[in-house]
Order: structure tokens, then C-alpha cells, then sequence
């Protein structure tokens, strides 16, 4: 498997503040991967820093080989990396259908592939297209997370990067989100995923990252995380 | 009845640019959260651009003709909001990240600099607009309603359904409403976010250029401070609509222009900015979300 992204040593800073201290990972072609690690670890600070919201004070991320640390956010997106952001951050005053033509920004001279991005997240979410013509404010907060997702889909990323997509939802649609996300890896997207819920993010990665203040403290396959008596203990809540 | 009509009729017209000012007002604030205080003065800009062009179109005493008028508008239109795009990108971006404090005493400043740049430029005594509109019109329930009060406000319906298209229809103008809710989400979508608040700024200006020249013909003269109150009865009838929301904008232009009409009849013409300042206030106190501003319940 070919390397996608790689991360190199990176640190970034809030103010003076050093969040990441040096982060080094990369997330293979097909691969979903892990980022787990508890509040305040740097995982959200991570993903702010590969998306571009935040600039690496050090360090070079590479898509493909090529650096894209420095380019403005919408410059990243169309190189091929999404950040669907904590909280989902859908636009309320908005309807659905128009969130999902806003995640097909960067696809704004191909009408037809806007159109089938659409179809294909309505099929994907039944209920989505049930509710296109509601505000996206009025969805429940699944609902607001499985068009997070798709709106995020819309620009055909290479890396979908997830930060806490399980937030705050009932169980059961917590298993949906998840199996949803499996079902995206299988169609070939990349996925790079920030869960609190660490046990069900690691039956879903292949591999992981546990994040301590701002290093990275320990990777593995996800098999061999979920084993590992520490592991389970700081993070699993066992 | 003739009294009534009448007053409609020309506070409509007041009205119709009032909205078409506002329109910039809330746009801006909607999307960067600045109150741009220059903004009265794109109107006035856009009167002496307008002024300028069609003295030369007219020079040879010829008149510019109807045609000559269309080209004058669209030409201003342009012109100006290419200049409000220049002052966002100048003056407003670098300080987008800084207190909102700092961006509002610099509105204040642009204000400034482009009422003295006028002055120096265009002169400080009032000019005559180089074009007579006609005074013909129809009698309606005994009040005089001209060609050009109809047309003024044909014009700027047009303006207004033009934006409304672009906002509700384009993808920029989706985007526009977006980044109004959140910018960072935008970011993320992909979209470019300057460059869609510098579009902000180019459509708020041209707005604001097309009801300076349709004032400066409407009124005959124009005068580099024209744009300063002006600006506050747009901010007002921005409030009255409720500030960030574009419907609001046009109805609260068009009623803020109406009861400005009818406070000058009721109690004389020197009584009219009071009216319109009255009027500020209450809303301030009684509503201030405005007619048609409320708030998005947003679900966590």
C-alpha cells in the first residue's frame, strides 16, 4: 500500500502554546486510521494543522509526496483532503440540499458531478433526501452528522479526515455513522478518525495512534491496540 | 387621497434607494460582522462617477440619451464596486483576525478619506448633474407621478431581484449565506473565502454606485458629504429590517422611506431626519433583531 499522507515532525502552536510536539504518522492509500488520545491531547489540533486552519510552526506534511503545508485551507480541500470538523458545523440556515452543494465547492465547474454527488448521498441517506428542502438546523443530530459526512463526500476527497463523528449521538446511530464509515472506506476513501469512543473506532481502523499532550506515545495495528492492557485502561475506559 | 398617493409615491422612491444601500450595510455585516461606515460613501462615489461619465457621454450637448443613461448606471456600477472591493482588500482584510474595535474605526477612517478625496477631487461646492430628468408624469387620484419616480424604481427592483437570483440561485451566492453562518466551515468546504467576501464587497458598492446615480439625477445636484447621512438612514433601515438579513434590507429601506415621506408632511421638512432617527431608536429598544431578523436555533 502506497503512503497517502505523511506527517513529519510537525509542531504546532496556539499563541505560544505548543500543542503538537513533534507528530510524525502517516495514513496509507485505503486505510482507515485511528487517532485516538484523551481531551486536550492535540487530535483536533492534528487535523486543524493537516486542513490548514492552523499553520505547523515546524515541520512538512505531504499529500502524495508533495508538501501542502502553507496552502489555504480551500487550496488543501482541492488537493484532495476534507476535514469534516467537530461538532459537525453544518450550515443551519441553509437546506440540506444546499449544505451538499456547498461540499461540492471545489466541484463547481462540473455540474454533473455536484448532481451525482447529491444522488449518491441521498441514496446513502434515505432520509436526507426526505429532507432536502428543510433547513439544516431542523435535523436531529444524527441527521446533521450523516449530512456533515456527505457534504464533506461531495468534493471526492482522497483523505476523509472525521473528527468525533459519534459525538453526543444516541448508540444506535452511532453504529449507523460507523457502519456508514466502513462502508465509505470500502468505495476506496481514505479515512482518518478521531473517536472519544476508542473501542468502537478500533474495531473499525486498521491501525491507530494513541496521542499524549501532543506526542504520539504509541502505534499499532489496531488488533494489537485493542489488546494492550494500557491502552484499554487510559483510553477504554475498562 | 391626492396626499396620500403622493406621499407613497415619493417616499417609494426615497425608499427604493435607502434599500438598495442597505442591501451593502447587512450583506457586509453578515458576513464579516463589520458595520462599514464607508458605506455611504460608495453612494456618493457612485453619484460623481456617475456625474463624471455622463458629462463626457453628454459633453457635446447632445444629452446622453436613454441608452447613454444604461451604459453611465452599468459603467458606475462597476467602477465603484470594483473601489469597494479595493478598500476591503486595502484596508478591511488585514484586519479580519483583529478586535472588531479596529475594523470599525477603520470603516470610520475609509468614510473619511473618501469624503476628503472626493472633495479634493470633485471639489467642495454642490455640482449640477448633467442630465434633466422629465418632470411629465401621470395624475393619479389627483397626485403627480413622474416617468422618472416609475423608472427610478423599476430600475432598482430590477437590482434587487437580480441579487436575489444570485444569492438564492449561484453557488457564490450560497456560499455567501454560508460564510454568514460560518467561516470556518467554509474554509473547510473548499470554498475561498476572501474571495468570496471581496464579491461581498463589489456587489454591496455597485448597489450603493447604482442609487447614487439615480439620486444624483433624481435630486440634480451632488456634494461630497451627500453620502454621510445618508449612510445612517440606510444603517436605520438596514436595523429596521433587521442587520444580515437581505429581505429585511429591502423592506426596511422602502419603509423607512415612506415614514420619512409622510414625518415630512405631518410635521415639516426640517422634522425629517428626526423621524428617520426616531425610528432608530425604537426599533433599538422595542426590537432590536428588526422586522425580519430572528435567530437560528442551531442544535448542538
Amino acid at each position: 500500500m502506497s503512503t497517502l499522507l505523511t506527517i513529519d515532525n510537525v509542531h504546532s502552536f496556539y499563541g505560544k502554546i505548543e500543542a503538537l510536539k513533534g507528530i510524525s504518522l502517516e495514513v496509507r492509500q485505503g486505510e482507515i486510521v485511528a487517532l485516538l488520545g484523551s481531551n486536550g491531547a492535540g487530535k483536533s489540533t492534528t487535523l486543524k494543522t493537516i486542513s490548514g486552519l492552523v499553520r505547523p510552526g515546524k515541520g512538512d506534511i505531504l499529500l502524495n509526496g508533495k508538501s501542502i503545508v502553507g496552502l489555504p485551507p480551500h487550496q488543501i480541500v482541492e488537493a484532495g483532503i476534507i476535514h469534516v470538523p467537530e461538532g459537525r458545523r453544518i450550515f443551519a440556515g441553509l437546506t440540506v440540499r444546499e449544505n451538499l452543494e456547498l461540499g461540492g465547492f471545489t466541484q463547481k465547474k462540473k455540474k454533473d458531478v455536484i448532481a451525482a454527488g447529491i444522488e449518491q448521498a441521498f441514496s446513502m441517506f434515505p432520509r436526507l433526501k426526505e429532507r432536502s428542502t428543510q433547513l439544516g438546523g431542523t435535523l436531529s443530530g444524527g441527521e446533521q452528522q450523516m449530512l456533515a459526512i456527505c457534504r464533506g463526500l461531495m468534493a471526492r476527497p482522497k483523505l476523509l479526515m472525521l473528527d468525533e463523528p459519534s459525538m453526543g449521538l444516541a448508540p444506535i446511530i452511532v453504529q449507523e455513522i460507523m457502519h456508514i464509515i466502513r462502508e465509505i472506506n470500502k468505495q476506496g476513501t481514505t479515512i482518518l478518525l478521531i473517536e472519544q469512543n476508542a473501542k468502537a473506532a478500533l474495531r473499525l481502523a486498521h491501525r491507530g495512534y494513541v496521542l499524549e499532550t501532543g506526542r504520539i506515545v504509541m502505534e499499532n495495528t489496531a488488533e494489537v491496540l485493542r489488546g494492550d492492557q494500557s491502552i484499554v485502561k487510559a483510553y477504554l475506559g475498562a | 387621497m391626492d396626499i396620500l398617493v403622493q406621499t407613497l409615491a415619493d417616499g417609494l422612491v426615497i425608499g427604493a434607494f435607502y434599500s438598495l444601500i442597505a442591501l451593502g450595510y447587512t450583506m457586509v455585516f453578515g458576513i464579516i460582522k463589520l458595520l462599514n461606515f464607508a458605506h455611504g460613501d460608495l453612494y456618493m462615489l457612485g453619484a460623481f462617477v456617475g456625474y463624471t461619465l455622463l458629462s463626457v457621454v453628454s459633453g457635446n450637448g447632445s444629452g446622453a440619451g436613454l441608452m447613454g443613461i444604461i451604459v453611465v448606471l452599468f459603467l458606475t456600477m462597476v467602477i465603484v464596486g470594483a473601489i469597494g472591493m479595493g478598500i476591503e482588500r486595502v484596508a478591511y482584510r488585514p484586519l479580519l483576525l483583529a478586535p472588531r474595535l479596529s475594523i470599525l474605526i477603520t470603516a470610520i477612517g475609509v468614510s473619511l478619506f473618501l469624503e476628503n478625496g472626493s472633495m479634493l477631487f470633485w471639489g467642495a461646492q454642490y455640482q449640477v448633474y448633467p442630465l434633466q430628468l422629465s418632470h411629465d408624469g401621470w395624475e393619479v387620484f389627483g397626485a403627480h407621478i413622474t416617468y422618472t419616480q416609475i423608472g427610478l424604481v423599476i430600475i432598482s427592483a430590477l437590482l434587487m431581484l437580480g441579487l436575489h437570483l444570485f444569492i438564492s440561485r449561484t453557488l457564490y451566492g450560497k456560499a455567501m449565506r454560508a460564510i454568514a453562518h460560518d467561516q470556518t466551515a467554509c474554509h473547510l468546504m473548499g470554498i475561498n473565502v476572501h474571495k468570496v467576501i471581496a464579491l461581498t464587497f463589489f456587489i454591496g458598492a455597485s448597489l450603493a454606485a447604482g442609487a447614487g446615480t439615480m439620486a444624483g439625477a433624481y435630486y440634480g445636484t451632488v456634494n461630497f458629504m451627500m453620502g454621510f447621512i445618508i449612510g445612517l438612514k440606510a444603517f436605520t433601515a438596514a436595523v429596521l429590517g433587521g442587520i444580515g438579513s437581505i429581505p429585511g434590507a429591502m423592506l426596511g429601506g422602502l419603509l423607512l422611506g415612506m415614514m420619512e415621506t409622510a414625518g415630512t408632511f405631518l410635521f415639516g421638512g426640517s422634522w425629517k431626519d428626526v423621524v428617520a432617527f426616531s425610528l432608530l431608536i425604537l426599533i433599538l429598544v422595542l426590537k432590536p433583531t428588526g422586522i425580519m431578523g430572528e435567530k437560528v436555533t442551531e442544535r448542538m
